[in-house]
């Protein structure tokens, strides 16, 4: 191990059944993987429905520590709000419904290999979308290409909400894969 | 209703009469780790949270994923859009280096352009994020309309 794993190990401090467990976890999601490059096909379509609750919004800007109360229809002690923001009521983050296409634009019930990599998106935010709306999320594989040497699956996608029928987001993103 | 980025930080708004080359105010993060390895975020793939697997895959650290740099723009984006970066907007981003556990990520953005549209204008941000170093990690633009 580098002396800067091992410095970088310091910012994760692990007991020795914490270890392991970590060890365990790592090896169930290397089981029978398959990379992104072969599970995909050009012309291949995905749908998935996925509903916007308060506490997924919360997960998601806690991780990015973005506290604008616009996103806030959850708050602690208080619980489920309305939630405000300049459309009514709390609103989604505008790149929310993009960290989510990578659930759909491969078969998320087939594990896939660890360490490809996100390398671009054009996204367009068409309307804000309400906390507590579900939104339909359709991919489709538009093109395999190689470049220096290098794997690419480019996806388009788009984002409605599945009981209205509103157009909210759509997007062109590139995976490097293994 | 609230208005935080019209009210809480009114110099800070665009507007129609915002000028080309007005720098964005920045945010800045660190990479912490057990933030790029939550559950919602890079749980899923061990070369966001564990130094161990990131040096035997040949990375120098645990990387972030890109999409993390990509909601500190658009945060830093809200601050001087508010409502309006939720309507007919576009953030364009390419990653470009990966961003290392504990590093200091700081979002920038210039207006480069700004273009009649309807009563308003459509804006175009150049944004990046670098390190400490100065070294760019992510790249893109933004385009928005105000004012229309």
């Amino acid at each position: 191990m580098k002396e800067t794993t091992a410095a970088l190990n310091q910012l994760r401090p692990q007991s020795a059944i914490q270890a392991e467990q970590t060890r365990a976890f790592i090896r169930g999601l290397e089981q029978d993987a398959e990379t992104y490059w072969d599970m995909v096909q050009v012309g291949d379509e995905l749908s998935r429905d996925l509903h916007m609750t308060p506490e997924l919004i919360i997960l998601y800007a806690d991780g990015v520590e973005d506290f604008n109360p616009w996103y806030e229809a959850w708050r602690m002690n208080s619980w489920h709000i309305p939630g405000e923001s300049p459309f009514g009521g709390a609103i989604v983050p505008p790149l929310l419904v993009s960290h989510f296409i990578l659930s759909v634009q491969f078969d998320h019930t087939r594990p896939f290999a660890i360490g490809s990599i996100h390398t671009y998106h054009d996204s367009e935010i068409l309307a804000p979308i309400p906390v507590g709306a579900t939104v339909r999320i359709t991919t489709r594989a538009v093109d395999k290409y190689e470049k220096r040497g290098r794997r690419y699956v480019r996806h388009e996608a788009d984002v409605v909400d599945a009981d209205t029928g509103t157009h909210y987001f759509h997007e062109t993103r590139d995976i490097l894969s293994l | 209703m609230n208005q935080r980025a019209d009210s809480e930080f009114p110099s800070v708004r665009i507007t129609r009469d915002t000028p080309v080359g007005y720098e964005l105010q920045p945010v800045k993060k660190r990479a912490v780790i057990q933030l790029m390895g939550s559950r919602l975020w890079g749980r899923f793939n061990p070369n966001h949270w564990d130094p161990d697997y990131a040096d035997s895959t040949g990375l120098d650290a645990p990387i972030q994923t890109g999409e993390m740099s990509s909601a500190y723009i658009a945060e830093m984006c809200v601050n001087h859009f508010g409502a309006d970066l939720f309507r007919n907007a576009r953030i364009v981003c390419k990653y470009i280096a990966s961003t290392l556990a504990n590093e200091v990520i700081t979002t920038h953005g210039v207006v480069s352009a700004k273009t009649p549209e309807g009563d308003g204008y459509r804006f175009k941000v150049e944004v990046w994020c670098d390190n400490e170093a100065g070294e760019k990690k992510t790249v893109g633009w933004v385009e928005v309309s105000v004012g229309g």
